[in-house]
């Protein structure tokens, strides 16, 4: 834990270091809730009956949508990225020669951008209450459980992603499919139901189309673990097989460069 | 600090390092046109082949050889950042192939690459973080990094970004990170290759009285300075393609490449006189060295092989042939000149 706090602390630092950027990632948030609320206003007349399962409300749906994506958006870059600018800049060679264990160096690596967009997607929550949408207090505890797994699922295909950086220098096309898979048929702008058929079995392996759809529903409408099971069960099973297919696949990686000499090699 | 992590696990007895029989091959990149007419060929070049070395507790030990002769890929694969494809590696009694995350709380290579630091972090913040990455308590760290901090001459610099750092600064401060686990063995390859020569010359004197005198560190050196190598180093070794051409002392080394040259300096009207005689001898090596020649005396130089008894009889044949002869000295070879030598040795089949 001390290792992982002194990566963060250190991550932390560099940020710091960059003030003006520090701020204007905080600050731009407003120009995102603000046009999302007057995009959400217009809309809803429109959304109204399709998200009915959702809240009803096209701003709060919107909303969530929003901070979901932004947080698989890190989720699925933290490890490539660090990973690739680890290898450029040549601090991941020392690293790697450190008496760290590798899952320690990947939470350590990935935690802080994790921490950032949290606190990011804090501050939208917080600018999308103060505009309006309704959020039981109650549910946030279940609606952070709900998230915490989502990311998971995302970083675990970020982890496959890293696997490809440290065996092919290139994190390859997978994140930024699932992303913008995710976000166009994940749920995040409009409910999965109104995908029209063909599209929609893309929609039903998305981790983000079962994990949204609880999110919501617990935020929104104050569901509970119950009401929301179906979705959360196949968001968990999911999550399940992406972490195996992660490590397995970041653990051969990291042999195969090791083999290959390309560990720290750019 | 008070406690050396790996210590407690390290063999008393015996070489701290052995590698044996090591064999690496990186696989080769080839043109676009050639992948595509054979895709499933295959092409490797060999960077090690069949290695084996010792380095014993506290020595000083020198790598050297050519760009491209396998040092970087030793070093990487003692440092577990590599593996071989054969061959064993051991560092204390540990089998380094086996396990690595044993022989890297032993063995800490210095990175040499100067962006291997975060360059937006401070020096002390640098320092920090490693300290937590080797394991140092959080009671310890602060008194720790000061310390190294001082050890390396950086304290007033402590608290500025590593960016405006001197290069001179950012090895002081590599190497500094490096002692923070205060390792059994310090690997440093090339490490004075960014310094100008007075930071170099500085640098080898913080590495031979600081590291290996006082946190008595057994070091291994990659250099492909020759000069730097014989003013650090215990022991040496040559390496050159891939294959270990010589290992032993600087004087071990030269008895290795075998002869030896010597210096006669007789008159400059005789100097024909005695290359005849000792072309007659079986040394046709000799010749007038580029000398002044301004008082009268010319020197002539070659090889002698034989050692002490063969120049004793060339220096009585010399007097039985009545040959003034102002100075009869063997010329120390320069380390550079020994290792082409031996370089040179290996290429041979």
């Amino acid at each position: 834990m001390s290792k992982i706090l002194a990566l963060i602390s250190a991550q932390w630092r560099v940020a710091m270091s960059y003030r003006l950027q520090t701020l204007v990632s905080f600050g731009g948030l407003v120009f995102t809730v603000v046009p999302l609320f007057f995009i959400a206003q217009a809309v809803q007349p429109v959304m109204e009956n399709a998200i009915r399962t959702e809240g009803g409300n096209a701003f709060g749906f919107l909303l969530v949508g929003t901070i979901a994506l932004l947080l698989v958006t890190t989720a699925l870059s933290v490890i490539p990225s660090a990973l690739a600018s680890g290898i450029g800049s040549g601090t991941l060679e020392a690293l790697l020669s450190t008496p760290t264990p590798m899952p320690t160096l990947l939470v350590g690596i990935s935690a802080f951008p994790l921490v950032m967009a949290t606190l990011r997607a804090g501050v939208l929550l917080a600018g999308g209450w103060l505009l309006g949408v309704s959020i039981a207090p109650a549910s946030l505890p279940l609606a952070l459980v709900i998230l915490a797994v989502i990311v998971l699922a995302h970083a675990a295909i970020g982890l496959i992603s890293g696997a490809m950086v440290l065996a092919f220098r290139t994190a390859g096309p997978l994140s930024r499919l699932v992303l913008i898979a995710s976000s166009l048929l994940g749920g995040v702008y409009f409910p999965t139901h109104v995908i029209p058929s063909w599209l929609r079995a893309v929609s039903e392996v998305l981790p983000l189309s079962y994990g949204l759809r609880a999110l919501r529903r617990v935020l929104l409408q104050g569901a509970s673990i119950h009401d929301v099971a179906p979705d959360f069960l196949i968001l968990l099973g999911e999550t399940a097989l992406l972490l195996g297919l992660g490590v397995g696949s970041f653990s051969f990686a990291f042999r195969y460069a090791r083999r290959q000499g390309t560990l720290a090699q750019y | 600090m008070t406690s050396r992590p790996g210590a407690d696990r390290a063999q008393a007895d015996g070489p701290l390092i052995r590698v044996a029989g090591l064999v690496k091959s990186f696989p080769l990149r080839r043109p676009w046109a050639a992948t595509l007419r054979h895709p499933l060929q295959r092409s490797r070049i060999e960077v090690l082949r069949g290695v084996s070395l010792e380095v014993q507790r506290g020595e000083f030990f020198g790598l050297l050889g050519p760009n491209g002769a396998g040092k970087t890929t030793l070093f990487k694969i003692l440092a577990t950042l590599i593996l071989p494809e054969a061959g064993t590696v051991e560092v204390a009694g540990i089998d380094a192939l086996q396990r690595p995350d044993a022989v890297r709380e032993l063995l800490t290579p210095v990175i040499a690459d100067e962006r291997s630091l975060n360059w937006r972090l401070t020096g002390i913040e640098n320092l920090l973080l490693y300290a937590a990455l080797y394991g140092v308590s959080t009671a310890e760290r602060q008194t720790t990094v000061r310390r190294l901090l001082d050890t390396v001459g950086l304290t007033d610099a402590a608290d500025r970004m590593v960016g405006t750092y001197s290069s001179g600064m950012k090895q002081r401060l590599l190497i500094a990170r490096a002692l923070l686990s205060r390792p059994s063995v310090l690997l440093l390859d090339e490490p004075t290759r960014s310094l100008d020569p007075v930071s170099a010359r500085d640098f080898r004197r913080f590495l031979r009285e600081e590291v290996a005198g006082r946190q008595g560190c057994t070091v291994m050196l990659a250099t492909h300075d020759a000069d730097e190598a014989l003013e650090l180093c215990d022991r040496l070794a040559v390496l050159h393609r891939g294959r270990l051409v010589a290992q032993g002392t600087a004087r071990e080394l030269a008895a290795v490449a075998g002869e030896h040259r010597y210096r006669i300096v007789v008159p400059e009207d005789k100097a024909s006189t005695a290359l005849a005689l000792l072309s007659g001898q079986g040394h046709p090596g000799f010749a007038v060295a580029a000398a002044d020649s301004a008082d009268g005396w010319v020197s002539v130089e070659g090889d002698l092989p034989g050692g002490a008894t063969a120049s004793a009889e060339l220096l009585r044949q010399l007097g039985t042939a009545e040959l003034p002869v102002a100075e009869f000295a063997r010329i120390p070879m320069p380390l550079a000149d020994l290792i082409e030598r031996l370089v040179q040795r290996g290429e041979q089949p």
